[in-house]
């Protein structure tokens, strides 16, 4: 793809991007500090008397003083993490299916159809993230619990959480399907192809960076929900990770260090599913393929 | 095979299911985990042991301390919630105004049973002249000390600046007391101890009352004057600074013993008399976390059985021992292993002057411009009594909003 | 050229491919238009048909609350009758319990009554078969202590607040029409106990009059149908009769509706007088021939009260109808009920100018001819429906009620306030107050500071985001470039940890003599600054752990736009000599837009209704100087009950938003037209 021989070392890239990361770190590694230290304390960097250059560099290093694995090792085994952390990918990875299939069908008649009430729909899908959630609880537990049945189970968070990523996936959606030509759907009906034939298999694969950043966002959006799920569930093995977190934190009694280390390891998943999707982020679109 | 196995594994379960309809199940929810779950739970397993003839079964749900309220408020009025919960009482005033949440008691209360507990404890289980809930543990203020700085505890404020002069040096974040002092819940105990208070009868707020700026001139004395305190107290902080051995005293609760490092010797006292409100105890705000039979739950009498059980002297001696907590049982604290454990006498020590933190849901309104005025007072330099009078419109202004018509 | 394609607006202005799924084709014409006759004929029909049904339904309703609200004012008489009688016996027993038989003697047959004294927890006299009194209350019995002991602490509670917000007499209806009442038993101004009295059947309401009905709704079709055969096809010659006719109709229909409740009003009012004399001659009667004492004297009118206990002072104090009264409370009954007719009848009118203009008609060929579009865009459209837009209305309604947590049992019509809340917070601009030392501070909790900080933070924030963001993004996207699989992952780092712990980092960074900011500022020799004191410092400390939080989105979104740019564009734009800049404004932000303005305007609002950060990081501090509107809508719910008031102020915000999202709509449209 690359021109060939060009061949450039980049420095100045490397240094602005080497200060963002340093910036987007930062904090991450005082999360780690309190992870790793042993301890239960939100660190707060103290200094000697009479502090010197060198103690005020010490302090502000996130490094912990002793190092200790005994808060990962209590997250994962006082109580059944392992399983709810599963829940989490269970749902999640439903919400995912769930939302960004939706949104793709909706997006792409939003895109490609003109219809009374298209405006109106788009702004509809738009509303619905105006209105403040506060007082939603207890109106989602009436429809949920009460009326639907869905205490308790899965099923409910998941049509929650995916209802709740919807909007944002299909005006992303939207507007990504525009900027595909229409010169290819039109090329493909000529050929004799039917709608569902030109969305699944022209569209979609050229929608594809799109697509991993909806699936991203409607991940994350089941994955570190927390009152809704503690709400919903009633029993202890179908919680989720974020509330199974919560546990350590809340009241009178914080332990930090179990509520660092257990965020790392519910962080490690995000990662991974966007290091599988970074993929289809570079992959993407080559207009180029209806050249000619 | 499999198939086979599978239907065999859904026949037994079916057969589980059926004979669970006989069966009468109590649901419990709280808000433990840790030690405290695990006492829970094995006074619970005693419990299903001893009644399994009448086949009666409790069951636990833990749920995290910042989805409790908010689930009982949704589940339990809508008939969905659990039998018994177990929650502090600062929410109860809210629950019972909001109605068909928690069961009154009173009906099944016995001399007896009234006897069982520190008066104090059951005092806050009190909303209108009616009990609604069992006391069974509570958590109250009291002194923590750091005993290599300090060896013998202070019993006055007096003797408590002379120590903690001793031991500050600013420069260094080095401080003789340390509490979070802006937080009002902290700030009760000098509150209390000169006679201040939050609201009277009818809930009709006096932030403004004048012991309650004397209290107030007391802290800033200690900031300004003594310098013994450090600006912009957190929890955080404080845990801290204990931790490295730079407060020497703090004022905190139970929760504050787990936040402290291995390594530090600590020792536990009663607050200090004040001085200046002559010679009076600082009287913290004692929470209570009471059992409660839900209102609209089908098993009260199993329920309140159970209610029975878990705030009676033996499980009171696990939840105690091995859940670390305080009981609200009184004769606990005459058997000999509790006799022995110092936390646990300490903060037994401490209930005595310790006074029931309102449980009227208009004291919510309260944190909130009481926060303000402390923070102002602390940081600023807005005096004492214009800041509470600022506060004390504020939350009358709420409370009478929640009253218009 | 198929390139130029990508960049040509997507469905503006190009023409659209016949069939398939370009296939929401312009409507077909309609096949044969229908006849206008038939249409108002229909019209009037299904018009009349809602006018009336619901008019009737209505009416039947009220006839039926006229019944049972008669029956329980004199339901309330009985019970307050039976406690003045007991209360005068002292808390003797036996003296009790002969009150009680003797009153059961004049009562209506089916009556029955109950004592209960608190001290021994004893049911003292009962006329109920199979009771016998006195003793110890059963466990199974319960209920009625602690119902006694609720209506205790409702007397306790109005007389300390000096307001009449518990009920003092609470009313269980039974099945098969009787219910029960309780009443507290007070005497020297303590509450001893409860008196509950068993009422007999109410009576049945009459059902109103069918034919009246069948006449309200056939009357107009016949007359429109007769007229119609001169008239022909002249549209709106038919409107105009339709509309007469309806409208004639149904206000017949509503005047005899509201002639029927004012006559059941009136009758109802007579008899309760009636009973209130009766019940007043018997106790007296029994006063002397129970020996109790004659002092206070009885005054009958207090008894005809309501759940409060305070007298409805339609009676004079001899017994009889308070005209004056009546008539005023009438005239309020029937106004009300205009007013909900009138309603109806708007309803019926639009629902026939729908039919009979031919709308309907139109709606229903829309949809049949787009309903490819309409299936795609279903199944999302349900979800929201249910569990988003289910919600949101519900949110809406609260809105207009003082529902909060002392009357949350109460069905939301009963506390309908209107506008009230709406009023209470746009109208106050006391925005700031002056100190008794004669200078003005800001009033950091009226709605219009906070507006002011929310929209603030709203617009650095955003910025901050999508420059970070798009920055980002393109240095990410140099081809080539080494490590940029690391530096992609580790800059989503932020989005992918809960932030509740990464907030609350942040706020201990930002500690006074602690925080590793101050310290930084130290050892480049400054002095330490006190974030929290001063309320742009603590906005700033919101700002920089919001900004840090939101970049990765951005970024990412923006990564996934820049791979539907064509290299061949840049490619081309470097043969003909454009700088980087000019690539950069003519071929890179057009392309992202698409993905970006969506990503913008979603983002707009989600950072304005940004609840956590602020919640954490900053809690307001100062003084509630960095609160934005959610915070605020959040304490006036949860720490100040005031559930209609945060839900007024929620929908405030709504309409804020939707505003922006409409102007926002606006301004997308122009710049996609040009």
């Amino acid at each position: 793809m690359s021109a060939p021989g060009e061949r450039t070392t980049h420095v100045h890239l490397h240094l602005i991007l080497g200060a963002a990361v340093l910036m987007t770190l930062y904090p991450i590694l005082w999360v780690a500090t309190i992870a790793f230290s042993g301890n239960q304390s939100l660190a707060i960097s103290t200094l000697p008397e009479n502090p010197d250059l060198w103690d005020r560099l010490r302090a502000i290093t996130p490094w912990p003083e002793t190092f200790s694995f005994s808060n990962f090792t209590s997250v994962m085994t006082d109580q059944p993490f392992a399983r709810w952390m599963l829940n989490s990918a269970i749902i999640s990875l439903a919400t995912t299916v769930v939302g960004v299939f939706l949104a793709c069908t909706a997006g792409y008649a939003f895109s490609r159809f003109k219809f009374p009430g298209r405006r109106q729909g788009m702004m509809a899908f738009l509303v619905s993230q105006m209105f403040p959630g506060t007082l939603m609880l207890i109106p989602l537990y009436i429809i949920l619990v009460q009326w639907l049945g869905l205490g308790s189970s899965r099923i409910g968070l998941i049509l929650v959480y995916a209802t709740t990523a919807i909007p944002f996936c299909v005006w992303m959606l939207k507007g990504y399907f525009d900027t595909i030509p229409k010169d290819l759907e039109e090329a493909a009906l000529l050929d004799g192809a039917t709608a569902g034939q030109i969305f699944w298999k022209i569209i979609l694969p050229l929608a594809k960076p799109a697509v991993a950043v909806t699936a991203l966002f409607s991940f994350m959006t089941g994955w570190n929900e927390f009152i809704l799920a503690a709400t919903f569930m009633d029993q202890e093995l179908m919680y989720t990770a974020p509330v199974g977190l919560r546990f350590f934190v809340g009241g009178f009694s914080q332990q930090w260090g179990y509520f660092a280390a257990g965020s790392i390891i519910v962080s490690i998943p995000v990662v991974a599913l966007f290091l599988f999707l970074q993929k289809y982020l570079v992959s993407g679109l080559t207009a180029g393929s209806v050249k000619g | 095979m499999k198939l086979i196995n599978k239907l065999v594994c859904l026949a037994g379960l079916l057969a589980l299911t059926a004979g669970a309809a006989d069966a009468k199940k109590v649901v419990v929810w709280h808000a433990y985990r840790a030690e405290e779950k695990a006492a829970l739970e094995k006074v619970v397993e005693a419990y299903n042991k001893a009644n399994a003839s009448k086949g009666i079964t409790v069951q636990t749900l833990a749920v995290p301390y910042d989805a409790f309220a908010d689930k009982i408020s949704a589940a339990v009025p809508r008939g969905k919630g659990p039998d018994i919960f177990i929650y502090a009482q600062d929410r109860l005033g809210g629950w019972i105004e909001a109605g068909n949440t928690v069961e009154p008691i009173d009906f099944y209360l016995d001399d007896a049973i009234k006897a069982r507990f520190l008066p104090t404890t059951l005092e806050a289980m009190v909303y209108r002249g009616t009990t609604y809930g069992l006391p069974l543990n509570y958590k109250v203020l009291t002194m923590i000390y750091n005993k290599k700085l300090v060896p013998t505890p202070p019993k006055t404020t007096g003797e408590l600046v002379k120590v903690a002069k001793k031991l500050t040096d600013a420069s260094a974040g080095r401080f003789g007391l340390a509490y979070d002092y802006a937080n009002f819940y902290y700030h009760a105990p000098l509150l209390n101890g000169f006679g201040g208070r939050v609201f009277e009868a009818g809930a009709k707020p006096v932030l403004n009352a004048p012991e309650n700026a004397k209290s107030i001139d007391l802290v800033m004395k200690w900031q300004r004057e003594d310098k013994i305190l450090p600006k912009e107290p957190s929890s955080a902080l404080i845990t801290s600074l204990f931790n490295a051995g730079k407060a020497a005293i703090v004022f905190s609760g139970p929760w504050f013993l787990g936040e402290i490092a291995k390594g530090v010797d600590y020792g536990l006292a009663p607050l200090p008399n004040i001085d200046e409100a002559g010679g009076k105890p600082m009287r913290p705000w004692i929470t209570v976390e009471g059992v409660y039979v839900s209102a609209p739950s089908k098993n009260k009498d199993a329920a309140f059985d159970f209610a029975k059980y878990l705030t009676d002297l033996e499980s009171a001696k696990v939840l105690g021992l091995e859940g670390r907590q305080s009981p609200a049982n009184k004769a606990v604290y005459d058997d000999a292993k509790v006799k022995a454990d110092p936390t646990l006498k300490a903060f037994r020590q401490q209930v005595d002057v310790a006074v029931p933190m309102p449980n009227i849901p208009e004291m919510s309104m309260m944190w909130s411009p009481a926060t303000n005025a402390m923070n102002a007072i602390t940081k600023g330099s807005t005096p004492a009594k214009a800041a509470l009078e600022a506060a004390q419109q504020s939350l009358a202004k709420d409370v009478a909003g929640l009253r218009k018509k | 050229m198929a390139n130029s394609a990508a960049l040509s607006r997507p469905d503006e202005g190009r023409p659209v491919a016949p069939g398939g799924p370009v296939g929401g084709s312009p409507v077909p014409p309609a096949k044969k238009a229908a006849s206008h006759r038939l249409r108002f004929l229909l019209g009037v029909g299904i018009g009349s048909l809602i006018a009336v049904g619901l008019s009737y339904s209505l009416l039947s309703q009220a006839r039926e609350d006229a019944v049972t609200a008669r029956h329980q004012r004199k339901a309330v008489v009985s019970v307050l009758a039976l406690a003045d009688l007991v209360v005068r016996t002292g808390e003797d027993g036996e003296a009790i319990r002969k009150a009680v038989s003797a009153w059961r003697e004049q009562a209506p047959a089916g009556s029955q009554a109950r004592v209960i004294l608190f001290n021994g927890l004893s049911l003292e006299a009962s006329t109920h078969p199979g009771e016998d009194a006195p003793r110890r209350l059963k466990r199974e019995e319960k209920e009625l202590y602690d119902q006694g002991q609720r209506l205790r602490a409702a007397v306790e509670t109005n007389r300390e607040e000096g307001v009449a917000r518990k009920e003092e007499i609470e009313i269980v209806p039974l099945v098969g029409g009787s219910s029960r009442l309780a009443a507290p038993l007070e005497r020297e101004g303590a509450v001893i106990g409860l008196v509950e009295v068993q009422t007999p059947t109410a009576g049945v309401a009459p059902k109103p009059n069918v034919l009246f009905a069948l006449l309200a709704v056939l009357g107009p079709v016949a007359l429109l149908g007769i007229l119609a055969l001169l008239l022909g096809e002249r549209r709106n010659a038919l409107a105009a009769i339709a509309l007469g006719g309806l409208a004639l109709g149904t206000s017949l229909y509503a005047w005899h509706s509201i002639s029927t409740v004012v006559g059941d009003r009136r009758a109802a009012q007579e008899e309760v007088a009636d009973y209130v004399r009766t019940q007043a001659q018997t106790a007296q009667g029994l006063l002397t021939q129970l020996n109790l004492p004659l002092d206070p004297p009885i005054v009958a009118s207090r008894w005809d009260a309501n759940v409060f206990r305070q007298p409805r002072q339609l009676l004079t104090a001899e017994g009889k109808t308070d005209e004056g009264a009546l008539g005023s409370q009438l005239a309020l009954a029937s106004s009300d009920a205009t007013r909900a007719l009138v309603g109806v009848g708007i309803l019926a009118l639009l629902v026939m100018l729908a039919i009979g203009f031919g709308a309907v008609a139109r709606l229903f060929s829309t949809f049949i001819s787009n309903r490819q579009a309409y299936a795609y865009v279903a199944p999302a459209l349900l979800g929201m429906l249910v569990l988003v837009f289910f919600p949101f209305f519900y949110g809406i309604t609260l809105s207009f009620t003082d529902s909060n947590l002392y009357n949350t049992s109460k069905p939301l019509t009963d506390l309908w306030v209107g506008l009230r809340n709406y009023v209470d917070i746009l109208s106050d601009f006391e925005i700031s107050r002056s100190t008794p030392e004669g200078g003005r501070v800001v009033n950091y909790f009226n709605f219009y500071w906070t507006l002011w900080v929310t929209v603030i933070w709203t617009i650095t924030n955003v910025i901050i985001g999508v420059t970070g963001g798009l920055i980002l993004a393109l240095l990410l996207n140099t081809k080539n470039l080494a490590l940029r699989p690391i530096y992609r992952v580790v800059l989503i780092l932020p989005w992918a940890m809960p932030n509740y712990i990464t907030s609350l980092i942040w706020k201990g960074m930002f500690h006074q003599q602690f925080g590793v900011v101050n310290h930084v500022i130290a050892i480049f020799g400054g002095s330490p600054v006190s974030w929290f004191e001063s309320p742009f410092t603590s906005f700033l400390t919101a700002l920089t752990t919001n900004g840090w939080l939101s970049f990765p989105f951005m970024m990412v979104t923006s990564l996934g736009a820049l791979q539907s740019i064509p290299i061949e564009l840049y490619e081309a734009a470097r043969v003909d000599g454009a700088s980087k800049w000019q690539q950069f404004r003519s071929i890179t932000l057009p392309s992202l837009k698409p993905a970006l303005v969506p990503a913008i305007i979603l983002s707009v609002v989600w950072t304005f209704n940004q609840f956590n950060v602020i919640y954490l990081v900053t809690a307001g501090e100062p003084g509630g100087s960095t609160e934005i509107l959610i915070t605020q809508a959040y304490k006036f719910a949860f720490e100040k009950y005031r559930y209609g008031y945060a839900a007024a102020y929620s929908t405030v915000i709504f309409g804020i938003l939707l505003v922006y999202g409409t102007f926002q709509n606006r301004v997308t449209k122009a710049t996609e037209a040009n």
